[in-house]
């Protein structure tokens, strides 16, 4: 080898930044372009090319309905790497941690409403299970989207859904502790399953989770059921908490409702990019038309057994107003 | 009563399993993303993971983690370390980097391919805080080298080698696609999180840790071992599904993927760590040899794993327990002589002193790999480099992608244990790759390797150019003698003394 061209010179970033003008953040550096399943889109993955999983891969993945030239232009408004992303929630978490602390000291449990506490037994620990199903869905989303930072959203948005998982289940303990006869940790599985406030976010949980295609199943959750669970428990159940002196409730649930905001951001971004390619504003307008009916039952079903509510009248309204703000709906 | 211990709450937080009624349980959770394998529900609940951590605990560790290994790499970056470090060092790190960071953040997927499809609702927490540990390996480890960019274009490689055809990431594809990315959710809790975790990393990344400190390089010794004090908490998933597998009656098909998975981890291994410690490593920081640093750390706690659980050594244990003396030597000797196709420059490790090294960790290397340097070393001194680097290309074993090798010399056992399948021809380097092969011909059947693609005429022009463009390797990427053949006797830094 020796008529060898000019050795290429070295770059003060990746190859992939290098035309940027602007210089890379730690988020460009960390997060951009690396799902290398989307190198060969005719072949995800480096085996038999007619392996079923490549087959699930081409058609969940490569050839959904979304189209957009280059996914991997999407960037998380919020630009959170792994990093940055546990020392806020370590943050968040001190401050919820407080919040259980100091209001166990007051005795909190023993001040609010006896009524009240039964109400919870039906109306908000059983949400471990639905919080539980986002938490998989997001996982599913995550490993199904088209780049990589989208994936990282989901990876965190996940992480979320077991955080508020893990709150439901401590208030789950210490509730049971605050009346042992009411079953607290036992039958959230029943009232789950059972109970009809729970069957409309049920049947639309189960149904989102069976939907394969990277981008409706990013609908379903991220446009239409998580709108709708984090306007019914953060919201309307939080509102009737309050005038059940249930500050806790209402506290947790705006610190929860932090991270629905963000989910809310970076989704709304993703829409924002999709809308940019013809085609794409029918397709998701179909979509979420199609969904959200069924949320909006969920939402009634839900909201109307609670008593002291407004039967979701202002669930439905901000779910519909964020997806309204989205161009998704007139 | 204040604040609630964790032991109080946990067990529900794991509680989460409930039963379907708008879709068929079947649908959610098909059996190819979920493996359940016939098991019910309920058993898969019986998933009690050893190692337990609740959300606020995890970012409350992982911050004070990343905090220490970020503020490593910040007090240190101004001392400029890599511009004196070994070559061969600088070597060890593009070789790790390129094959590992944007591996380790796919293994994310794998991980979430746990948390939405596994039927233990402990598995699918667990597998949440692991997509997020191996989030985290790969942008770390994206974030360390990107400070390298500047110094040469082979530390593009960090970020770029796993989106090429080079050969040795087409390898690792193969491995790491076959391992994590097209299996069910059980076979994934047991290849990647039991075979190839708590089997090989878990152990690699202390010795790499070791050897990084034993070099000088603090900055990434911190980030080695930082990485790898969260590898016990995800590696955990495989023993309770093994453990479910076994006592269901599975035990057959847990060995299976066991046995495959293993000889794979193995094989890739040999090519990239191997070399690493027995070639690369400078003469005077090397604590261990290869097959040492394998019978301390590997195989002992991978047979007493195995013991504990009531499953069998792989039934070609003997045989891999003997190939520990041969298969690295031959993988290296393979990377230096076509060290124009990686894109780190290898490090011959092949002077007087370090081949008495070689001597005495693995008697008979002289009579056999020893040959082939001797010739290597006589062409280079006579100003033949020519003659040391390739014309063609190596025949390459279709499951591991790796080059066919054995031992030369006096002890010459090459070998391609060839099979006819459905009309084509393919080439092993072991009769452990064919088996591997015959347990599920369709996963790979249709897979071509670079040579296949070669000589099926897909790369062109059809010349080692062609071939170096076509896996993306220009002049300032490819490799070359990382010391400039000073081991030989010859070369600048013999010149200037």
């Amino acid at each position: 080898m020796t008529a060898t061209p000019e050795p290429l010179k070295p770059l003060k970033t990746w190859s992939h930044l290098a035309d940027r003008r602007k210089r890379p953040s730690e988020y460009d550096i960390v997060s951009t372009r690396l799902h290398y399943r989307r190198r060969n889109p005719d072949v995800p993955w480096e085996l038999d090319p007619d392996l079923p999983m490549n087959d699930w891969y081409r058609k969940y993945c490569n050839e959904s309905p979304l189209k957009h030239p280059d996914w991997d232009l999407f960037q998380d408004p919020d630009q959170l790497v792994y990093r940055t992303y546990n020392i806020l929630q370590d943050g968040q978490e001190a401050y919820v941690g407080g919040l259980f602390d100091q209001f166990s000291d007051r005795g909190h449990d023993e001040m609010i409403p006896n009524e009240w506490i039964e109400t919870l037994t039906a109306f908000y620990t059983p949400a471990r299970y639905l919080y539980h199903g986002l938490q998989m869905g997001s996982a599913y989303v995550a490993q199904m989207a088209p780049a990589s930072t989208i994936t990282t959203c989901l990876y965190l948005q996940s992480a979320d859904s077991l955080r508020w998982v893990t709150h439901t289940c401590y208030r789950t303990v210490e509730l049971s502790k605050a009346r042992p006869d009411l079953g607290f940790g036992k039958n959230e599985r029943a009232h789950w399953e059972d109970d009809p406030q729970w069957q409309g976010f049920r049947r639309l949980l189960e149904e989102g989770l069976v939907v394969w295609d990277w981008a409706e199943s990013f609908v379903v959750f991220n446009l239409v059921l998580k709108p709708a669970v984090e306007e019914a428990l953060l919201g309307t159940l939080a509102d009737v908490a309050r005038s059940n002196n249930d500050t806790l409730y209402s506290l947790l649930s705006q610190a929860q409702m932090r991270d629905a905001e963000r989910h809310r951001r970076w989704a709304s971004r993703l829409v924002e990019m999709a809308l940019a390619v013809d085609g794409n504003r029918e397709w998701l307008r179909g979509r979420v038309a199609a969904w959200t009916p069924k949320a909006e039952e969920a939402i009634r079903a839900y909201c109307g057994a609670l008593k002291e509510s407004d039967g979701g009248e202002a669930a439905i309204e901000n779910m519909l107003a964020f997806q309204r703000g989205l161009g998704l709906r007139d | 009563m204040s604040k609630l211990a964790s032991n109080e709450y946990y067990d529900l937080v794991r509680t989460t399993n409930w039963t379907p009624r708008y879709v068929p349980e079947s649908e959610l959770f098909p059996e190819m993303m979920s493996g359940a394998r016939g098991i019910p529900a309920e058993a898969w609940e019986s998933f009690d993971e050893p190692y337990k951590v609740t959300y606020s605990d995890y970012v409350a560790t992982q911050r004070e983690k990343d905090a220490g290994a970020y503020s490593v790499k910040a007090a240190l970056e101004r001392a400029n370390y890599i511009d004196d470090a070994d070559p061969g060092w600088v070597s060890t790190l593009q070789a790790h980097y390129g094959a590992l960071a944007v591996a380790e953040y796919a293994a994310a997927t794998a991980e979430a391919r746990m948390a939405r499809f596994s039927r233990a609702p402990g598995n699918r927490n667990m597998a949440t805080f692991g997509m997020l540990d191996e989030m985290r390996h790969g942008q770390i480890q994206l974030f360390f080298p990107h400070e390298h960019t500047k110094r040469s274009r082979q530390w593009d490689w960090a970020y770029k080698a796993m989106h090429t055809n080079e050969w040795a990431a087409v390898a690792a594809r193969h491995m790491f696609d076959d391992m994590m990315f097209t299996r069910d959710s059980v076979s994934v809790a047991i290849m990647l999180t039991f075979a190839f975790e708590t089997g090989f990393t878990n152990m690699q990344f202390l010795g790499l840790a070791a050897d990084a400190a034993e070099a000088g390089d603090h900055t990434f010794a911190s980030l080695i071992s930082s990485i790898q004090t969260d590898e016990s908490r995800h590696a955990q998933q495989g023993g309770p599904v093994l453990k479910i597998l076994i006592e269901n009656g599975k035990k057959d098909e847990a060995q299976k993927m066991i046995d495959v998975i293993f000889w794979r981890a193995w094989k890739l291994f040999s090519v990239l760590t191997g070399p690493i410690l027995d070639y690369y490593t400078p003469l005077e920081h090397r604590k261990q040899s290869f097959k040492e640093f394998m019978q301390e750390w590997i195989i002992g706690q991978f047979e007493r794993q195995l013991n504990d659980l009531g499953l069998d050594l792989p039934w070609y244990w003997d045989e891999f327990i003997r190939a520990l003396d041969e298969t690295h030597h031959g993988m290296h000797m393979g990377v230096w002589y076509w060290r124009p196709t990686v894109w780190w420059n290898p490090a011959a490790g092949a002077s007087p002193e370090e081949r008495e090294w070689l001597e005495s960790k693995y008697p008979g290397w002289n009579a056999t790999f020893g040959r082939c340097w001797d010739v290597i070393t006589e062409n280079l001194q006579k100003g033949r480099e020519d003659l040391t680097l390739p014309e063609t290309l190596p025949t390459i074993c279709n499951m591991c992608n790796l080059p066919v090798v054995g031992a030369p010399g006096d002890g010459w056992n090459v070998k391609d244990y060839q099979l006819v399948h459905e009309g084509r021809l393919y080439h092993f380097g072991s009769e452990v790759d064919r088996w591997c092969f015959q347990q599920d011909p369709e996963r790979y059947k249709g897979h071509m390797s670079v040579v296949d693609r070669f000589l099926a005429g897909e790369i062109q022009p059809q010349n080692l150019a062609g071939a170096l463009l076509y896996m993306g390797l220009a002049p300032g990427e490819i490799g070359s003698d990382a010391h400039n053949y000073a081991w030989a006797g010859v070369g600048k830094q013999q010149a200037a003394e």
